[in-house]
């Protein structure tokens, strides 16, 4: 185990292609092939890399190396232009619906929030649009706000949080369907000691029910998340370090 | 039947949602309702100015005018405000939301009409309790609930048109001239303000290609007693059509362009 993501140094260059086989057990993730280009700009090169159940890996590389965007295609935001992207086996455009049951994304950033809008309402309306049974939608809600210890906000509007506790809230909107797969970008941003605490425990859970998380760090200062694996991405290719 | 209540649920939690924002301006439904207020007030005077042998007395021409005007607000609510809150969604990065739960985009985008249509409707009643108390309106009381019947099926019947203007925001981002294009054509084309009969001939064919006018034409019979241009089934024949015709096309458009914009990269831009 690979404890902190530490710099993103050394030529990457020299390293070999991400081609995991995942030994006896089917990968939570699988990327095979996947490039993407914008334009006349080719962001990701047939990228292959596959997550085993419980595994939680780290991508480092400078900003624009295509880490976010490999982050939107596996989360089914974004279409690839080549390759194939699959969660436990199923095709994020074929099987859509039970997909995104089983993708948590945290876009990078700040956005994504309403700044009017309660806690409370945040997690209400997510629930909702996640397809959370009602019998169990507060329980859901419960657990994610436990997780990220937002109960003493929940009536507090977006606005009025600061960045670390709007970061919470949006860490506890990726998991409040409890995913297979944990897609985050940048997920420390504004987190105090205690917040990366919580999403530190929050991946452990994870790990232990058998899910996995991908995790974008573009310098690589991540101390205190615990990672499996360290990759880079270096002009839309990946890998390992 | 699980999945459906699961779905409702989902839309009933994006109505939700719309309706804490929208109470979080305090005074907006006053706004909202004063602005109404205005228009009425203000057509009431402009009444006083119709002797036409076209639509009878100002007090029938303000009835005419008052149920065209509260009318195309209702329709017009599927357009305007869904589309200003996609807008406002891509801005703010909250779309991605939509576009990765499992309830989906082209969904949300429809649960986006649901509290502005809602809203529209409870406005229209409030704006004729205020013609009728303060200008004497001559409302149909026994009438109003097949009113609201038949302005909520012409909400659905417009729909089509903000689901279609939804994938213009989608694909251009920028559709606002399009939405008052569409809007400033049915005030003129669709009896808003004046019979479509006065129109020139050769531009009469167009208010009958839409779903406002055989409405507004039944509204006014319900509502204010106004004579009816055609049997109340073929209006009614008529919105159901557009709804069953136009529905299941613009949903496959925004299907498509959302799809676009997943693979262009738009989808993230605004």
């Amino acid at each position: 185990m690979d404890r902190g993501i530490r710099g993103f140094g050394g030529t990457v260059a020299d390293a070999e292609p991400d081609t995991i086989a995942v030994a006896g057990r089917a990968p939570v993730l699988r990327l095979e092939g996947v490039s993407k280009r914008f334009g006349s700009r080719a962001v990701l090169r047939e990228v292959d890399l596959a997550l085993a159940p419980g595994e939680v890996v780290a991508i480092c590389g400078r900003n624009g190396a295509g880490k976010t965007t490999l982050l939107r295609i596996a989360a089914g935001l974004l279409i690839a232009d080549a390759g194939s992207v699959r969660i436990a086996g199923l095709d994020p455009e074929r099987d859509r619906r039970d997909y995104q049951r089983r993708v948590g994304l945290l876009a990078a950033g700040s956005s994504g929030l309403y700044g009017r809008l309660p806690v409370e309402r945040h997690l209400d309306f997510c629930a909702g649009i996640a397809l959370i049974p009602r019998r169990v939608r507060r329980a859901a809600i419960e657990r994610a706000t436990a997780a990220f210890d937002l109960s003493a906000l929940r009536g507090l509007r977006v606005d009025r949080l600061s960045m670390g506790q709007r970061q919470r809230l949006r860490l506890a909107l990726a998991f409040l369907h409890d995913p297979e797969l944990a897609l985050l970008d940048e997920p420390l941003t504004s987190l105090d000691e205690e917040g990366g605490e919580l999403l530190e425990a929050r991946l452990d859970r994870l790990r232990a029910s058998g899910g996995s998380a991908l995790l974008c760090a573009p310098t690589g200062e991540h101390d205190g998340i615990t990672v499996d694996r360290t990759l880079a991405i270096d002009d839309g290719r990946l890998v390992t370090r | 039947m699980s999945a459906l209540r699961d779905h409702l649920s989902a839309a009933g939690a994006v109505c939700r949602r719309d309706l804490a924002l929208f109470a979080s301006y305090r005074m907006r439904f006053v706004t909202t309702f004063f602005t109404a207020a205005v228009t009425l007030t203000l057509f009431y005077y402009i009444s006083r100015l119709v002797h036409s042998g076209r639509v009878g007395s100002p007090n029938r021409y303000y009835a005419f005018v008052v149920v065209g005007v509260i009318i195309l607000e209702v329709v017009t609510s599927t357009l305007a405000t869904p589309i200003a809150t996609l807008r406002q969604e891509l801005l703010a990065g909250t779309f991605e939301r939509m576009v990765l739960s499992p309830f989906g985009a082209v969904r949300c985008v429809l649960s986006l009409m649901i509290f502005p249509l809602l809203l529209s409707l409870v406005l229209a009643v409030a704006s004729l309790a205020y013609a009728g108390l303060l200008f004497g309106l001559p409302l149909r009381w026994p009438t109003l609930p097949g009113g609201a019947a038949v302005a909520l099926l012409a909400a659905i019947a417009f729909a089509p048109f903000g689901v279609l203007m939804a994938s213009a925001v989608m694909l251009f981002k920028q559709t606002n001239a399009g939405a008052t294009f569409v809007v400033t054509g049915l005030t003129l084309l669709a009896g808003v303000y004046f019979p479509v009969a006065l129109l020139p001939g050769w531009i009469r064919w167009a208010s009958d290609v839409q779903p406002f006018t055989p409405a507004v034409d039944l509204l006014r019979n319900l509502l204010v007693g106004t004579p009816l241009s055609e049997p109340v089934l073929v209006s009614v024949g008529k919105l159901l059509g557009f709804a069953a015709v136009m529905f299941p096309i613009s949903l496959v458009v925004l299907g498509a362009a959302v799809r676009r914009s997943r693979r262009m990269g738009t989808v993230i831009e605004y």
